[in-house]
This record gives structure tokens, sequence and C-alpha cells, in this order.
């Protein structure tokens, strides 16, 4: 019989009061620092999405030249320091196909599914996210976990498709004690052991789950697949109580803080300013912990309403109503924002890039698809749409590139996303976004 | 052991329903409609039937706004994964603190023999008595029969009969017979489909009362009594006298209104100090107190929801209205002076506060708002491409907002939209995006003239007066009340479905009492086409090439 952790693990807790008392270190790793000696098990790979409303100003984000060793332009500044680590994705094409332009949706779906939608505010499929949680997720307590750093849990767009949307965490509290809070153990304390009472709770699932048949009766088959997902919805919960049996295999070495204060999320830039870095941490230590492999933030929603304070105007308004100054080219205003978006990207990538695990850090182990509503939003445009992936996949995506789309569609980079990932995706999107065709160029 | 669970379970559920009918689905029966529970609703409902005491803590899925209600999508949503993860940790929570040593005595009818061990008879009696509340129906025999066993199989594994009970209760409460409000519809005789009495109770109670149905109501379906015309009336002339007629109609109003956005408005405090913290709470209390005010307690004509000066204020809303508020009481009546400038619920700080940026008001936003909420006219988005330059020279010649939207009407595609739109707006220029009162806008005189459908007027007064005579605004009242009751989109439904309680409505002069009555006691109100069987075409659709 093979022995391994998971093994040692169960054996410990029914056999004897034995405690776990081995933090987990690099010396369990394999020389190349990304498999457990003893077991093989290999450090996870996560997936993040980062949304960020209103676009960038085309002539100050995309780069004069493409491939590798790009000059840094004005918008891109804020994630110089990533800037090895990231692909920059210009001039994709959002397609639509017979269906209207949705303001300040048609492009949230277009990146997000490769679809043009149908429907305004709801996705044709579920989204990427959703899609890589399925193959990625399996083990981690959560299948995925998504919050949104202005206060409203509509501002997600993590969807299992239609109208059904993942609501987000709206503060750092909430998302701390969904990740921390009861149920959740370090993984690297010394007294680690299951909790009786989470096997109770299984019990309680499982007599609902047990009911399926007869809740089903009689209903029509839109109400069917509601009640299908609802029952779904049963089972990734009677998972996540499985999961939280099983210690985790962390190769991290983080500290679980302490719960945050409750603060006040609303679209005032300083208090989204406040918010971003600690969500944004959270996630971190959650992918590190392996509480979830797919993390999902929102800056606010697809035509922000975002507001510097004393700026009457704000974000949105600002961008349909500025006029295009005459000298420089582009809405000054306007451009100031955007910078202010692509920052918090980088509080994000910063807290991601700070976590030292094996061989790399947690960014180096992930994908971070960083996506958009409209290329330039005074005029609702679609095409050009700024797509920004950071992480190497642990090695299985080169970065550091600028591809120009050339009016390619977006799926194609959800394509390659989903490569690079590791999984066996050979065709993605609908209409005239479905593609085969990944960059491949970018996949080591 | 097995066969003693049974018998004593289905002896049980005879004993109680001794004389009523024995709820149990036909396979004939269709489920026409699958109502996921709202926020308000869950909690009343967890109120109402174990307490106000029981504390409810959690994340609740938003719904999400068609047709202009929320309560449309009751009917369309489903629940996710964090969705279910809330209700379940709710459900425990809840649980617990019924069965717990403090509330125990009060909220579970029998004592066990033994309180370290199993007692079928005692789970099988709480089980029977809080499921016939929560699923709003008796349990089946073999419901019931599955609820007693996972509390016994707990009660062995904690070697605590109450803990056994925790954990069944808290199954109950998270399963989907709970959660989502099944309407069940038998055949009515070759013309289509009619719901069935527990059905017709809990959408009477939910309608009504914004709860699960009494003791009396749910009597009133076991005896067939509801399926009476004279039974029928009887139970909703009963929840119409009720003091809980309020609780259901502030959900209504709630839904109608949009005050649920409420919660996503930020104000930038810079510009506008006098929004403090628990502005919005207290501007959504005051339009559900003028509502309640109106239409219930003097059972007014709700057409003067436009017009009246009278209202309820407290001391934050006194700031943004000007007005000294000397009083010892949190809230008191307040009537605006005549020359005030304030009409109904259209001046009110909410509906003006709701519908603007945070820094700036937007006669688009409350012309559009406005325009669905009260006539149910929705607005289609704007083309695509619009270049808004030309509208936002400010520092240009167009110095207010007036000059910058007529600038509009220059554009063909434009102004077909805006035409309807930007008058209700306009005429409400006087007030700022918190709902203060104001002249000027960049030191020029704000003009609050409109033009709206042929006839002229000035300021919100003069759109008060005009929505007052409008009979699109009563019809679309019937509308909306409709869709609630229902979970139906407002815009989809046809008008001779809710043409009883709006005539009802109208010969009464416009008393919501009479709209509720006309609309449930109206044959067609519980009657049901069956549900579709099949998909006809794949659910995600792909363009073609």
């Amino acid at each position: 019989m093979k022995l391994n952790r998971r093994f040692l693990l169960r054996g410990m807790f029914q056999g004897s009061a034995a405690t776990m008392m081995v933090p987990f270190l690099d010396c369990f790793l394999d020389s190349k620092g990304q498999a457990l000696a003893a077991t093989g098990q290999k450090i996870p790979t996560r997936f993040n999405t980062f949304f960020f409303g209103l676009g960038l100003t085309t002539s100050l984000w995309v780069p004069k030249t493409t491939g590798q060793n790009y000059e840094t332009t004005v918008q891109l500044k804020p994630l110089e320091a990533y800037k090895k680590k990231l692909n920059v994705f210009s001039g994709m094409r959002v397609m639509v196909d017979d269906n209207p332009n949705y303001q300040h949706w048609s492009g949230v779906a277009a990146c997000a599914t490769g679809i043009p939608p149908t429907k305004n505010a709801q996705f044709d499929s579920k989204t990427i996210d959703q899609q890589v949680a399925d193959v990625i997720a399996r083990g981690s307590r959560f299948k995925s976990v998504t919050a949104t750093c202005s206060g409203d849990p509509k501002h997600s767009y993590s969807s299992l498709g239609g109208a059904n949307t993942i609501p987000a965490e709206t503060s750092p509290l909430a998302l701390y004690t969904k990740l921390f809070g009861p149920g959740f153990q370090d993984p690297s304390s010394s007294d680690w052991k299951p909790d009786p009472q989470v096997m109770l709770q299984q019990s309680v699932l499982s007599a609902v789950a047990d009911n399926r048949k007869r809740a089903m009766m009689n209903l029509g088959s839109a109400d069917k697949a509601r009640l299908d997902q609802y029952f779904t919805s049963v089972r990734e919960t009677e998972l996540q109580l499985a999961a939280e049996l099983q210690r985790p295999e962390v190769v991290a070495k983080v500290a679980i803080p302490t719960a945050p204060e409750e603060m006040i999320a609303n679209y005032a830039l300083p208090n989204v300013q406040k918010i971003t870095p600690l969500m944004a941490r959270l996630g971190a230590i959650a992918l590190a912990t392996d509480q979830t492999r797919v993390f999902n933030l929102s800056i606010a929603e697809p035509g922000s309403n975002m507001y510097v304070p004393g700026d009457p105007l704000g974000y949105h308004v600002t961008t349909h109503m500025e006029a295009i100054d005459p000298v420089l080219g582009y809405q000054p205003r306007v451009s100031e924002y955007n910078i202010y978006t692509m920052e918090l990207f980088a509080m994000l990538l910063k807290e991601l890039d700070g976590i030292q695990e094996g061989d790399g850090t947690l960014l180096d182990h992930s994908l971070v698809f960083a996506f958009s509503d409209q290329s330039f939003a005074k005029t609702h445009a679609v095409d050009g749409i700024p797509m920004l992936v950071a992480g190497s996949a642990s090695g299985r995506m080169k970065t550091g590139f600028h591809i120009a789309g050339a009016s390619n569609p977006v799926s194609r980079v959800g394509l390659t996303l989903q490569k690079g990932l590791g999984m066996a995706v050979d065709s993605w999107g609908a209409g005239s976004m479905e593609t085969r065709s990944a960059y491949t160029e970018l996949l080591a | 052991m097995r066969n003693k669970v049974m018998l004593t379970a289905v002896a049980f559920l005879v004993c109680v329903s001794s004389g009523v009918a024995v709820w149990a689905a036909a396979s004939s029966d269709k489920v026409v409609a699958l109502r996921r529970l709202t926020e308000p609703e869950y909690r009343n409902s967890i109120a109402d039937i174990f307490g106000k005491d029981i504390v409810v803590k959690g994340m609740f899925e938003p719904g999400i706004r068609m047709g202009g209600m929320v309560a449309a999508s009751s009917t369309v949503l489903s629940v996710t994964p964090v969705g279910f993860g809330s209700f379940s940790k709710m459900a425990d929570s809840i649980a617990i603190q019924i069965t717990g040593e403090k509330m125990r005595e009060k909220l579970v009818s029998c004592a066990p023999k033994s309180a370290k061990a199993p007692d079928y008879a005692c789970a099988a009696d709480f089980f029977s008595q809080y499921g016939l509340m929560l699923y709003r129906r008796p349990m089946t025999a073999d419901e019931l029969k599955a609820q007693v066993r996972l509390a016994n199989a707990m009660t062995k594994k904690t070697g605590d009969f109450y803990t056994g009970l925790r954990y069944g209760l808290a199954g109950l409460l998270q399963s989907p017979e709970f959660l989502f409000r099944k309407e069940v519809a038998v055949s009515a005789g070759g013309k289509g489909y009619s719901l069935e009495p527990y059905s017709r109770a809990t959408r009477l109670s939910y309608l009504m009362w914004g709860t699960t149905p009494d003791t009396e109501l749910l009597h009133a379906a076991a005896t067939g009594e509801l399926n009476t015309a004279a039974g029928l009336e009887k139970q909703v002339d009963r929840l119409l006298a009720s003091p809980r007629l309020e609780a259901g109609m502030r959900a209504f109003f709630t839904d109608f209104l949009m005050l649920d956005t409420f919660d996503a408005v930020s104000k930038d405090a810079l510009l506008y100090p006098k929004w403090a913290g628990a502005m919005a709470p207290s501007a959504r209390e005051e339009a559900l107190r003028n509502l309640v005010k109106l239409a219930l307690q003097d059972n007014g004509d709700m057409r003067d929801l436009m017009t009246t000066r009278k209202t309820f204020i407290n001391r934050s809303l006194a700031a943004i209205y000007n007005v000294d508020f000397s009083f010892d009481q949190e809230w008191v009546p307040y009537e605006f002076a005549p020359n005030s400038g304030r009409t109904g619920i259209l001046t009110q700080v909410a509906m003006l506060s709701m519908f603007s940026h945070p820094g700036q008001s937007s006669p688009t936003k409350r012309g559009v708002a406005l325009n669905e909420i009260l006539l149910c006219e929705p607005t289609p988005t704007p083309p695509n491409n619009v270049d808004f330059s030309a509208i936002n020279e400010t520092n240009g010649p167009m110095k207010t907002v007036r000059e910058r939207l007529m600038a509009h009407a220059q554009d063909k595609t434009c102004s077909s939209c805006h035409n309807a739109v930007d008058p209700i707006g306009l005429s409400l220029e006087g007030f700022d995006t918190i709902g203060g009162r104001r002249e000027r806008e960049n030191g020029e005189v704000i003009d609050v003239s409109a033009t709206l459908q042929g006839k002229t007027f000035s300021g919100a007064g003069g759109l008060g007066e005009f929505l007052h005579g409008n009979p699109k605004y009563p019809a679309c009242v019937a509308r909306k009340l409709y869709s609630y009751a229902n979970g139906v989109n407002a815009e989809e439904a046809d008008a001779t479905a809710f043409k009883v309680g709006y005539e009802a409505f109208k010969a009464s002069g416009y008393r919501l009492r009479a709209l509720l009555k006309g609309l449930v006691v109206s044959p067609e109100f519980f009657n049901s086409s069956a549900p579709i069987e099949e998909v006809s075409a794949s659910h995600i659709k792909t363009a073609s090439p």
C-alpha cells in the first residue's frame, strides 16, 4: 500500500491522539521545487481574475512595439515592477454578431466567456473562472472566491451562466470571515485535527441531497434546471466540508492575519484604495493556504461609478462628458482615473508576488486575467479592449510580451489562458469568436 | 425498528391532519412556479414561526430587477454555491438557537423521555409542527420519516436529544421546500391549471403579509375553504384588516419604488457633508412611512402620493429639508409649506438621491427611473457609439444640465427617448443630488419648465399634478402589484391578468386595499398555464458565423 500524506493524516486522526506537528517546509520539495518530494503532489496552479471598468486610453496604454522589451507606457507604469511577469494584449476584438453591443456589458461577457451576450447583464455560459475552477479546484475548500472593492455584492463577474451570478464578498471582514472564520484551521498549526462537528454537518447535507428526487417531481424544465443548480450547490458545500476534514498541503509560509475592522466600502476612491490591498492580501493568503485555487476581484461595476471626492462627475460620467483635449489628443481627467485602476491592479499583483512558495512566488504559480468592459468608454467602443495576463502558471506561460491582437477575437486570450493552465481545451467561445487558435508562442 | 419509525410518523401525520386532507403530490400536479424566498420573506417567516428573538445573520444572494421588480427574478434565479453556503450556515445558527437551553422550553412543545436518547414521538411532533409552517403545507409521511430518522441518527451520534433536533431542523431550513415557494397547480378540468389550496394560501400570505401563512390560513387551505369564493373572500378580508398588512405592503413598496437600491448609493461627502451615515435608511423609512400612512392608515387615494405635502421627518432628514428639528421623538409628522416646492414622494430625499450621481443630480437618471417606476415605461439603452462631447462643454456656452440635455434634441436618434425622459428629470432640477432645494446651477437660475405629451408644466409641483392626472400611473401600480404577487415580469404581463383588480382600484378612487382585494379574488388570480416540459432550443445560443 502506498503511504501518502492524506493517508497518514487520516490514520492519525482515527487511530490516536497524535497530532500533526511538521510545518510544511521547503525541504519537502523536490529539487525543482515544484513537487512535494514525498507525495509527488505539485504546487497547484491558481487562477485569478481582476475586473476594472471603463478600459484605458489607447494612446496612453498600448506599447509602441510588440514582443518582449517594449517600452513601458504611461498607463502601464503602475505595473512596471511586474513587467517581466506580465503579458499585454492590445487590439483584441469583441464581436457581437447579431446581438446589440450592450453598453458596458458586451465587452465584459466577451472577455469572460468568449461568447457575445444575447442578454444584457447576463452571461451565455459559465464565466472563465468557473470553467477553470471545474478543472483545477478539486480538493481545495472553496471552488472559487469572489470579492469586490466598492461594496456591492452584484459587482461580480463570476457566473454559473444566465442570471446566476456568484455574489461577491463586499468587505474585508466578510471575506476574512468566509476564509478564516468558523470552519478554518491554520494548516501550519501544530494541533490541527479534523473537527467532528463537520462530520455531523455532512450528515445533514447528505439528508438534504437525498431529497433530490422528491424535490424534482412535477417540475417544468426551466425549474428543473434551477433546482438542479441548487443541488449542485449543495454538493459543493459537501465538498467544502470534506476538504475541511483534510489538512491542506501548504508550501508557502504565510501567517494568518487577524480579522480586519469593518470599514466603509463604496465608490469613493480613497475607500477603494484602502480596501483593495486588504482584499488582495486575503485572497492571496487563501490561495497560498489552498482554501481556494480561484480568486476573483473586481474594483466596481462596468461603467464604474468610482469617484475622487470633490469631482461631481465621477469616473463613468467623466468618460462620456469630458472632451478630448485637442492638444493632448485624449481625455486628461479620464486618463487619471485609468491610472488609478492600474494602480489597484498592481496592488493585487504585489500581494500575489509577495508570497514565496517553492521555487517562486504565488504569482509565478498563477495566472491573473485582468479585463474590462470598454476600450474607449466615451463612445462605448469595445474593439481593442485592454486585456492583461500576469503570472506564468508554474512555468507553462511565457511572460513579458506585448501581443498586438490585430483584430483577433478576445476569445484567443481566454483559450490561451486555459491551455496555459494545462486544461484540455481545443476550442473556446462561440459565434464568430469561436476559436481554436491559442497564442502558442506564449505557451512553454 | 424501521417499521416502528414509519408507523409512528404516519400515525402522527394522520393524527394532526384528522379531518383535513393529507397533502401528497399527485403525478398530475404541476409545479407552475418555483420562487426563491427573498431576504425579507425569509426573515419575516423565521420571525413569525419561531419568534422575533431569533437572530438571523448572514448574506442573502441579491435578486435582480426584471421589468422593474426584484420579485420577478424570484421565479428565475437559483441558489449558487455561495448562496447555499450562507443558507446552510444560517440554518444551523437558527436551529442552534431554537433547540438551545434558553429557548427550547418555549419552542419545543414536547419533552423527550430521555434527553440523551432518541424519542420518536417527540421528534415527529416537533418536525410536523414546524414542517407545516416552514413548508407551508403538511409534510408528507416520507418527508417526516426522513427528518425524524436524521434527528435520531444525530441524537445517537451525539448522545443528546436536542442536538439531534438541531441538526434535523437545520436540514428543514436549508431544504428546497423551504427556500423555494413551490406553487403547485392541479388540472382545472380542461381550463388549464389552478393552484392547489396550500399554494393559494402561500401566495396570499406572502403578497399581503410578506410572510409564511398563519395557522388560520393553512386551516382554510386544509378544509378547502380557500377554494370557495366565500371562503376566499373571508380570508382575504381578514388579511386586509390585520395590522400585519403593513409589513407586507412595506415589502411591496420597497420593491416598487426600488428602495432596495439604496444599499449601493454613495454620495460625495466632500461636496455634500449633510449626507451622513444614517441618511439612506432614514430616507427609505421616510418614503415607507408616507406610503403606509396614505395607503393603509388613511385608506387614501394612491394618486395623492404625487402631490401631498405631508411627510415624516427625523433629525438627519430635517438637515436636508432645512427644517428646525426640535422634537422629542425620533420621527415626527411634518407638512411642507405650500411654496416649498415639495410634492409627494417625487421630492423626498429617497427618490431624488437614489437616481443621481454621487456628486451631481442627473435629470436623465431621474427621468428614466420615474418613467419606469410610475408609468411602467422602460427606456431602451442609448444607441452605441454616441459621442457625448457636444453636451459637455462646461466651460463653453452650455452652463446648465438643461442646455446640455437639450443638445440631444438636435439628434434624432437621441431625441426619441430623451424627449420622453428629460422633461421629468428637468422639472426636478430644483433639487440637488441629495434632495436639497436649490435655485441656481453654475450661477444660472435653473429653468424647471417642461413639456411632456403636449402638456407644459413647471417644476416638481407641475410634475406632481401631471402624474396625479395621468391614468398610466395607477394602471402601472396595478401592473406592478400583479408582478409582485405572481413573480412575473411586469413588462411581459398581459393587462387582462390584472384587469379586475385595476377596475376595482379605479372604482374605489384608487385605494390600495381595493386593488389588492380585486386582484386576488378575481377568477384568474390562481389560474396558470402548464409549465414547459422540454427545452425547445439550446440554452446557450450561438450566433451564426
